[in-house]
């Protein structure tokens, strides 16, 4: 339906020095959903205002279907928000809430009556028309705000941190729903969140934004195995970094001191007994978090950190091991 | 240790009985002075009921014109107040910026400042510009009161009001003219209640800006009571007290829960 | 809405500022000029300070009022506050919204109202003089004291006290049950008494708030006119009662009197309010 370009966006916010958005750009294409993760301050909700026309950038443009939206009213751009919150409001009912996109662009009583009620099965929650928000979960009425943002058939769907405020299973239940209802709808998503695993669950590409500028941006799998940039690796979870002369591996890349090679914890193996290509080494840190057991190993000056999945060989702090890198899955990282 | 607690649960008792006496006891002493006759001297309690005294009080052309009067002066005056109180209310709830402090304290003058003073100026200022003597004259001078007791309500409500429903409404396709009636004023409908009957109420029961600037020539019900009270019959005094407070006692009666949150603020006006 | 620069707040306070600074700066600048003798009413457009001089003069009955006022306004606020501190802190212990509901309950008096009621039921020949006579303690009106329209302004106290005592309970209350924690069962769990935690506790917690709030009740008072006027005598006056007469004395010259006294309440208030208002802030 809609592809979405914003191009070097730069916003700085009054009695501020520091620009929230530097040089902000970022393409979705039609029907995609763009997860955007970064931590707080980061310019994620910025992004989310300038483009519904809540704030103006300083510089660059936004435009839906290669035409610039700046100079159209907010409530004219056909970007609709949800919230962490579903600031559903409190004086209408579930079908007022539903129906309020529709009424103020004056679709009659007919049509949003039956409108509410395509969206209310759709969102799995049929019949609940005349309930006062109140009366709703938390996720349900995150459910009927996802209702009453996509009835109006909007061109972009913008989510901030839809489901933070749930709990775990309600939460993982939300994903999926708001996940099949966006592909159904086709609705180019942009999607804002602080929670890696929700990111990668839900988008299509995942963008990582730093410092007000997206410094990474690809499928989440590519993200997740090789991150690019150290920023990108840090944020992935990947906590160690190597010289290339001090890979244990040798390899044509391993000569090299000015190469950095990074590996993700999962792929380090400890393990008692020497072997090909591992390195000795003390374990200085143990924590077990059920599903997998977390060591730090010091290696002379460096610290490894490496992720064993139950069940795995236990080990001791202050314990002699050996470290094995797989070689295979070391991967070069770019300054 | 039982025998002290229920000596105790009495005592708690009869003291709160006693305090909820007191709240009715003025309606009881009005109604008593205002519906009876021939209640000489010694007699404890009336002895002979009438509705005489009722009659000849709304049927006095005097008196009903000093309601109406009264009522069309406090509607006027919430009315205005209200308008005048939104947007400022709005960015006093809402905004921090430079000079917020100052402006509270400017917009709070007026209840510093006493009636006697504002009154007594304000008389010779509308005697020049002929707004003594007014209907005009004296809405001006009774928003003086009003206004600050409305942008405190309302801001204090704006203070938790939150912006995103706006945004949420303005997303969704509505002009900032349908945000405002739709859901800015939903949302602040029982502050907006509470904001404008009170100042109908401050304004129904002033007493001294009227006299200052009505100059005589505008009557409302207190200035009635009070040249009555100087030394009048005490039916009569006790049947005006009671045209007097029935709206305050009716307002009180139906907000009085959410009063738990504001009522403290406006009692200096009253 | 939008955080435009242009945009400025100052843009929607104008309106409620320029009514407020228009209409309270006009009447003080005028309250002031009329108090120098400026008034052309007369004809008259030379500024002198006479009105001030007469005020002033150490026979007037100036004097004689403002003491009389301030023994009104000092009594009143000190009773009330007293009374509000023990009905609060009793209050306090219980919890009941219809306590808070009673105490809001006399917002639907006004001081007006409140000062008649007190008139019938307090006169000599009022209710309370009628039960007296049929308890056998007094056979006629004149053997009532005189507890309405008195000299000592025991009528005026009596009303500002009944009036003031739910304002200051609920400013306490206010205080008293917005803490998470109780400090007062901290303080009985580390053995202190009843007595030793009102004194140590419970005073010092409210005694802010409490001064703020008591603070504005003097200003109240002291600037009121009806209470007085209805149940106060010829003499003395209360200041307010003093200025108003002066002020509508058909004789034009003691208006400036009048506006000398209501400028002398005003500063008096108005440094009581700044006083109010540093304790507030302190806190």
């Amino acid at each position: 339906m809609t592809t979405i370009n914003i191009l070097s966006l730069n916003k700085t916010y009054l009695n501020q020095s520091a620009p929230v958005l530097k040089d902000f750009s970022l393409s979705t294409n039609d029907g995609e959903m763009v997860a955007l993760l970064g931590p707080s301050g980061s310019g994620k909700s910025t992004l989310l205002k300038l483009i519904t026309g809540i704030e103006r950038p300083d510089s660059g443009d936004i435009q839906f279907d290669g035409s610039s939206i700046l100079n159209i009213e907010p409530n004219k751009r056909g970007a609709v928000l949800m919230f962490q919150k579903s600031y559903l409001f409190p004086f209408l009912s579930v079908e007022e809430n539903i129906g309020f996109g529709l009424k103020v662009q004056g679709a009659s009583s007919e049509t949003i009556r039956a409108e509410v009620k395509r969206m209310l099965n759709l969102i799995g929650l049929p019949g609940i028309e005349r309930r006062k928000p109140g009366q709703l979960s938390g996720g349900e009425g995150q459910r009927v705000a996802l209702a009453r943002a996509l009835v109006t058939n909007p061109k972009l769907l913008l989510l901030d941190e839809p489901l933070s405020s749930l709990d775990t299973s309600v939460r993982m239940n939300l994903q999926e729903a708001i996940r099949t209802i966006q592909r159904e709808f086709g609705v180019t998503t942009i999607f804002v969140t602080h929670d890696l695993g929700e990111a990668m669950a839900m988008s299509d590409r995942m963008a990582l934004l730093l410092n007000g500028g997206i410094v990474a941006l690809d499928k989440p799998e590519n993200l997740f195995h090789r991150p690019r940039s150290l920023a990108a690796a840090r944020f992935m979870g990947v906590s160690t970094f190597l010289n290339g002369d001090q890979l244990p591996v040798k390899c044509e890349a391993s000569l090299s001191s000015e190469k950095i090679f990074a590996i993700r914890p999962e792929h380090i193996r400890i393990q008692k007994e020497a072997c090909k290509d591992s390195i000795q080494g003390v374990v200085s840190d143990c924590v077990f978090r059920g599903e997998y057991v977390e060591y730090q190993v010091a290696i002379d000056e460096m610290t490894v950190r490496a992720r064993m999945t139950m069940p795995a060989q236990m080990f001791s702090h202050g314990e002699q091991v050996y470290v094995n890198f797989q070689s295979e899955k070391l991967f070069e990282i770019h300054w | 240790m039982s025998r002290y607690n229920q000596m105790k649960h009495t005592f708690t008792y009869t003291l709160r009985i006693l305090l909820y006496l007191i709240l009715i006891a003025p309606l009881l002493l009005f109604a008593a002075y205002a519906f009876s006759t021939r209640w000489f001297f010694p007699q404890p309690f009336p002895v002979e009921w009438t509705m005489g005294t009722f009659q000849r009080a709304i049927n006095d052309s005097r008196t009903l014109s000093s309601m109406a009067q009264g009522v069309w002066i406090a509607f006027l005056v919430s009315i205005l107040s209200l308008i005048l109180a939104l947007p400022t209310a709005r960015v006093l709830g809402l905004r921090k910026f430079r000079g917020r402090q100052l402006a509270w304290l400017l917009l709070f003058l007026p209840t510093v400042i006493p009636p006697l003073a504002v009154g007594m100026g304000l008389n010779i200022l509308f005697l020049r510009i002929g707004l003594a003597g007014t209907i005009t004259g004296v809405v001006l001078a009774h928003i003086i009161p009003t206004l600050p007791y409305t942008i405190f309500t309302l801001s204090s409500a704006f203070a938790r009001f939150d912006e995103n429903y706006e945004y949420q409404a303005l997303a969704l396709g509505a002009s900032p003219w349908q945000i405002f009636l739709k859901v800015t004023l939903r949302m602040m409908t029982p502050s907006l209640v509470v904001a404008t009957l009170f100042a109908f109420l401050i304004s129904w029961s002033q007493y001294l800006l009227t006299l200052l600037i009505g100059g005589g020539q505008v009557i409302t019900l207190p200035i009635l009571l009070f040249s009555a009270a100087s030394g009048g019959n005490p039916s009569i005094i006790a049947m005006l007290s009671l045209l007097f407070v029935a709206p305050p006692v009716m307002v009180i009666a139906f907000t009085a829960r959410s009063l738990n949150q504001h009522g403290n603020e406006i009692r200096e006006q009253y | 809405m939008r955080g435009h620069p242009l945009f400025s707040p100052w843009l929607s306070l104008a309106p409620a500022l320029t009514i407020v600074m228009v209409l309270l700066g006009a009447s003080l600048l005028y309250a002031v000029a009329e108090s120098m003798d400026f008034i052309s009413v007369i004809g008259q457009d030379e500024i002198s300070l006479n009105a001030y001089r007469e005020t002033l003069n150490l026979n007037s009955e100036f004097w004689i009022s403002l003491g009389f006022s301030l023994w009104i306004s000092i009594a009143s606020t000190f009773i009330s506050s007293a009374l509000a501190l023990l009905l609060a802190v009793w209050l306090s212990e219980r919890h009941g919204d219809a306590d808070t509901l009673a105490l809001n309950w006399n917002l639907a008096f006004p001081h007006l109202v409140w000062s008649v009621a007190l008139l019938l039921f307090l006169s000599q020949s009022g209710l309370l003089a009628r039960w007296a006579v049929a308890l056998g303690l007094i056979s006629t009106p004149a053997d009532f004291p005189i507890l309405v329209r008195d000299r000592f302004g025991i009528g005026i106290i009596l009303s500002y006290i009944s009036k003031e005592i739910p304002f200051l309970t609920l400013t306490i209350l206010a205080v008293l049950r917005s803490q998470s924690i109780g400090y007062d069962v901290v303080a009985e769990n580390l053995g202190a008494g009843r007595w030793q935690r009102l004194r140590y506790v419970t005073i010092p917690q409210v005694m802010p708030a409490l001064l703020a709030g008591a603070l504005l009740v003097f200003g109240f008072i002291f600037s009121s006119y009806e209470v007085p006027a209805l149940l106060g005598v010829g003499y003395p006056r209360a200041l307010p009662v003093l200025a108003l007469r002066f002020f509508l004395d058909p004789d034009l010259r003691a208006r400036s009197e009048g506006m000398v006294i209501s400028l002398v309440i005003t500063l008096i208030v108005s440094v009581v309010a700044v006083l109010s208002l540093k304790i507030e802030e302190r806190e």
